[in-house]
């Protein structure tokens, strides 16, 4: 004889965004992962000493790319408020770093990932934190929650 | 200009091609076709094939300024369409189309700088 089969419990856990712009965007963080991430490994492991500053804010841009991912993901689980702080952390560090690479050219012997607000990658540094937000600014998804 | 050149070109311009069939498919909502797959799956193949010269460029004692840079740029341009298409597996959805244009237009991209780093 079979067992009585339970209801499952009321409380749902939010769609998990299986579909949705999501996906592109955590794309291209990935591959801004892969591409920050090996540029900065394979500049500080070999060449460190031509532009350290450089160097390791790329590393830093890296980093950011990392918790932009796994802020988006989060985000289109329903859960945006990392994903708010996130993505408006990664603008700034761009707006920064592309301007301190404008204006103090002697600390930028060598580009770094966000240097001229990321000419070097054809301007989609600047363009992700903002597609990004516009992105949690229209999904209902994320502006239910959080 | 060696074989490389002319088959780096192919692969950056059939990844455009690739690209702008998927980028189509976001555009007009359609659910991703499977042979949008399959044209990935070529591209793949391709890269393969431009990879696997570049191998044999170096096997042959020519040596890239940033040895370094050039192997991860052709380990890159043979895992990303995998990746791409692993990752949407399940989804059929037209912005998994989406995925597959980023994953081409960035094999494209490496397909060049394979030229320019060699």
């Amino acid at each position: 004889m079979s067992e009585p089969t339970t209801s499952p419990p009321t409380t749902r856990r939010p769609a998990t965004g299986r579909s949705g712009p999501h996906l592109v965007l955590l794309a291209l963080y990935a591959l801004f992962i892969l591409a920050s991430g090996s540029r900065a490994i394979v500049q500080i492991a070999t060449k460190f000493h031509v532009a350290p500053v450089a160097y390791l804010l790329s590393a830093v841009a890296a980093c950011t790319y990392v918790a932009g991912w796994f802020a988006i993901r989060r985000a289109a689980q329903g859960r945006p408020a990392f994903a708010r702080v996130m993505l408006w952390v990664e603008l700034g560090g761009v707006v920064v770093i592309g301007t301190l690479s404008l204006v103090v050219r002697s600390w930028f012997p060598d580009d770094s990932v966000w240097s001229d607000y990321g000419k070097g990658y054809g301007w989609v540094p600047a363009a992700l934190p903002i597609l990004g937000l516009l992105w949690l600014h229209r999904s209902p998804r994320a502006a239910d929650h959080g | 200009m060696s074989a490389l050149t002319p088959i780096a070109w192919i692969v950056a311009g059939y990844a455009l091609l690739v690209a702008v069939a998927a980028g189509l498919g976001v555009v007009l909502k359609a659910p991703r076709p499977r042979w949008l797959d399959q044209l990935a799956w070529m591209l793949e193949i391709l890269s393969a094939v431009l990879v696997a010269g570049a191998l044999g460029s170096l096997a042959q004692g020519n040596r890239p300024d940033s040895l370094s840079t050039h192997l991860g740029y052709l380990a890159a341009a043979v895992v990303i369409v995998p990746v791409a298409l692993t990752t949407v597996r399940d989804d059929r959805g037209s912005w998994s189309s989406g995925v597959i244009a980023v994953a081409a237009l960035a094999t494209g991209v490496i397909a060049v700088r394979i030229l320019m780093t060699r």
